[in-house]
């Protein structure tokens, strides 16, 4: 019955996706994606940033459809330059670098960027599947969640983001509690009292997410950049005897399948995703070989774990924004921007509500990963010449770009000096290491939470205990508990430091 | 004492700052009652968390040695500002050519590395493409020109 149910789901699904319209967008949200992939310094998140406004007249279901085909085809497109260039087009593809451009010195860029694209897309086959067949009864559960549930939820979720941020737990703490704070910057909502606005107008309905993350993300990373003049030794413009060799397919096959189930895993955790997918991918391919020190040699078992890992993160983690309406990470955020620029509210009810539009977009996650192994792989060529483009001129087009868009969301100038500021505020943070995901985090999450500990506190009569008398609620604390204690242990927080600098 | 850990420190007393303002303004924010917590309740206590974790961090910062901090970059981080600023303040005056220019050539100043005839080429076909999408083809309510040479 589960599995009528799930074919029917997917049928519908189909006929959204497959529409002339939705396939169009599908294939624009895959080349833009692969192009900010291919691009260093370009990501997917001040990328769906510019595009947010440009969403707005397109209808729900082919703006979703697009804006998520940006974060996968991102994925894609990172690869060809960690491969090519010996630089992550793309912070999760960090890890390929270390095999996949010594294979590009051997000669065997072809196979390398074959296997990366193959591995990816058969992650992305599965873990489309996943998200289908995950979504409905997490769907159910959430349909049961009380205030305080969703409270303890976010809880973890805020824990899950530090636990799993790099460098400095204390900081990744701070991190999360500035982003809170600054997410209750405007209008209270219960009670219409204003909160650090400093008497600026511009400030009563609060800090923008888009402007937050665009001159976190945006413009941060471009003065990060010019700071460090980038050296780009592309192997060859030309890429040539593209397929792998029989032998290169039976080593890669293990790495594969490990990488998509590990990626699997850790995208559906908030905090996680692609980046620490493809991190994780490589370390757990690197335990299980018989020949650990040939890693970063030109193992192609260092491409295809990492890569396929990635892949499979960058698409699970779309299942709790789908199913509860949190943001795991900031891509998700922007998805849920996407959302309530079309009058969506994320959360259990969107499955419902609007059936055609949810699985339409699941649907479209297949095609779109199809199109993209199409793209990337005979039409290499193209792409490798957008690296042509040297940073010092895309700087100033990206700069340009983050301008705009900005401004046409309200087509307000105001907007346009906040992200001066914000983007001296990300330069800050990435000079004192701090990493701006849980900050992010709890900019979206602070004044969600803030509402549902409101409610809770209502319907408790004021009585705290609330919070723990829910068997969901106090199941969601203890695990927060637990994690944090793990990394306070000295033991465990070894580890993970090892794990994060391999 | 000796700070063994600048960047830990210069952190530490980061958060301590704005934690301390926050709590500062926030002060006479209400509180409420348990049962209907008021606007007050969160912005004082994410000020005395972010002000903790602060004193954590620079107190550790005493104790283990740590990185130093890496030089700013003044002329990128300057420049991109101002950049940013100058697009802000004339995109409504003088139309999306002019605030183009002026905000793009401001950027190219910020890399020792720019190439002014390569940037010159550049400068004008950004200055065409922005012009062509965003006002032609997406219909931006911005000016093209300053008002002085007239066209629309």
């Amino acid at each position: 019955m589960a599995l009528d149910g799930l074919l029917a789901n997917l049928a519908l699904g189909l006929s959204v996706a497959a529409t002339m319209q939705n396939l169009m967008w599908c294939l624009m949200g895959a080349v833009i994606g692969t192009a900010v992939g291919v691009l260093p310094g370009v990501g997917p998140v001040a990328t769906m940033a510019l595009l947010l406004p440009v969403t707005y007249v397109l209808p729900a279901d082919g703006a979703l459809i697009m804006l998520a085909g940006i974060y996968y085809g991102a994925q894609y497109g990172g690869s060809t330059t960690a491969i090519l260039v010996n630089l992550p087009g793309e912070s999760s593809s960090v890890v390929t670098t270390l095999d996949g451009y010594q294979m590009a010195r051997q000669g065997r860029a072809g196979p390398a960027l074959a296997i990366a694209a193959i591995g990816s897309f058969f992650a992305g086959c599965v873990a489309t599947i996943l998200i289908a067949a995950a979504a409905p009864p997490l769907t159910r559960l959430a349909q049961q969640f009380a205030p305080a549930d969703y409270f303890s939820l976010m809880v973890l979720g805020l824990v899950f983001s530090i636990v799993l941020a790099r460098g400095s737990i204390i900081k990744a703490f701070g991190m999360v509690f500035l982003g809170m704070l600054l997410g209750l910057v405007g209008t209270d909502v219960n009670t219409g009292n204003l909160r650090f606005t400093f008497g600026i107008s511009d400030l009563f309905d609060g800090l923008g997410f888009v402007p937050l993350a665009m001159g976190i993300f945006g413009i941060a990373e471009i003065i990060a950049n010019l700071t460090n003049p980038e050296r780009r030794d592309l192997v060859s413009s030309k890429v040539s005897n593209l397929w792998p060799s029989r032998e290169d397919f039976r080593r890669s096959r293990g790495p594969i399948l490990r990488g998509t189930i590990l990626g699997s895993v850790l995208g559906l955790l908030p905090g996680g995703g692609a980046v620490l997918g493809s991190f994780s991918a490589y370390t757990l391919e690197k335990k299980v070989s018989k020949t650990p020190e040939k890693f970063g040699t030109g193992m192609i078992e260092g491409v295809a774990g990492p890569e396929s890992a990635n892949n499979a993160a960058a698409q699970t983690s779309f299942i709790p924004m789908l199913t509860l309406g949190i943001p795991s990470n900031a891509v998700m955020a922007m998805m849920i921007g996407g959302m309530m620029i079309h009058g969506i509210i994320p959360g259990p009810q969107v499955m419902e509500q609007r059936p055609g539009l949810f699985w339409g977009m699941i649907v479209s996650m297949w095609f779109g990963n199809l199109m993209l192994i199409i793209l990337n792989l005979p039409m290499i060529g193209l792409w490798v010449r957008l690296l042509l483009v040297p940073y010092r001129l895309l700087a100033i087009a990206v700069l340009f770009f983050c301008c705009i868009g900005v401004y046409s969301l309200n087509n307000s100038a105001n907007e346009v000096l906040f992200i001066a500021g914000f983007g001296l505020l990300g330069y800050l943070l990435i000079k004192l290491d701090c990493e701006p995901a849980p900050l992010l985090l709890g900019f979206i999450l602070g004044p969600m939470m803030e509402v549902y500990m409101r409610r809770a506190m209502l319907l408790s009569r004021g009585d705290p205990w609330v919070f723990f008398q829910r068997p969901l609620s106090f199941a969601f604390l203890v695990l927060a508990g637990i994690l944090l204690l793990l990394v306070v242990l000295p033991a465990i927080r070894k580890g993970r430091e090892t794990a994060f600098q391999e | 004492m000796r700070i063994r850990n600048r960047q830990d420190f210069a952190t530490g007393l980061f958060f301590i700052a704005i934690g301390l303002g926050a709590y500062w303004i926030a002060a006479d924010y209400p509180m409420g009652t348990a049962m209907r917590p008021d606007t007050g309740v969160l912005p004082k206590a994410l000020a005395w968390l972010l002000a903790g974790t602060g004193i954590i961090l620079a107190g550790k910062s005493l104790v283990a040695d740590g990185p130093h901090l890496t030089e700013w970059a003044w002329r990128p981080a300057l420049m991109i500002t101002l950049a940013t600023i100058a697009f802000a303040l004339l995109v409504d005056r003088v139309g999306l050519a002019v605030t183009m220019l002026v905000s793009m050539t401001l950027a190219a100043f910020g890399t020792p590395e720019t190439r002014w005839r390569e940037y010159a080429l550049f400068a004008i076909f950004m200055v065409v493409l922005g012009v062509v999408v965003f006002i032609l083809g997406l219909g931006m309510p911005i000016r093209i020109l300053p008002q002085g040479l007239s066209w629309r």
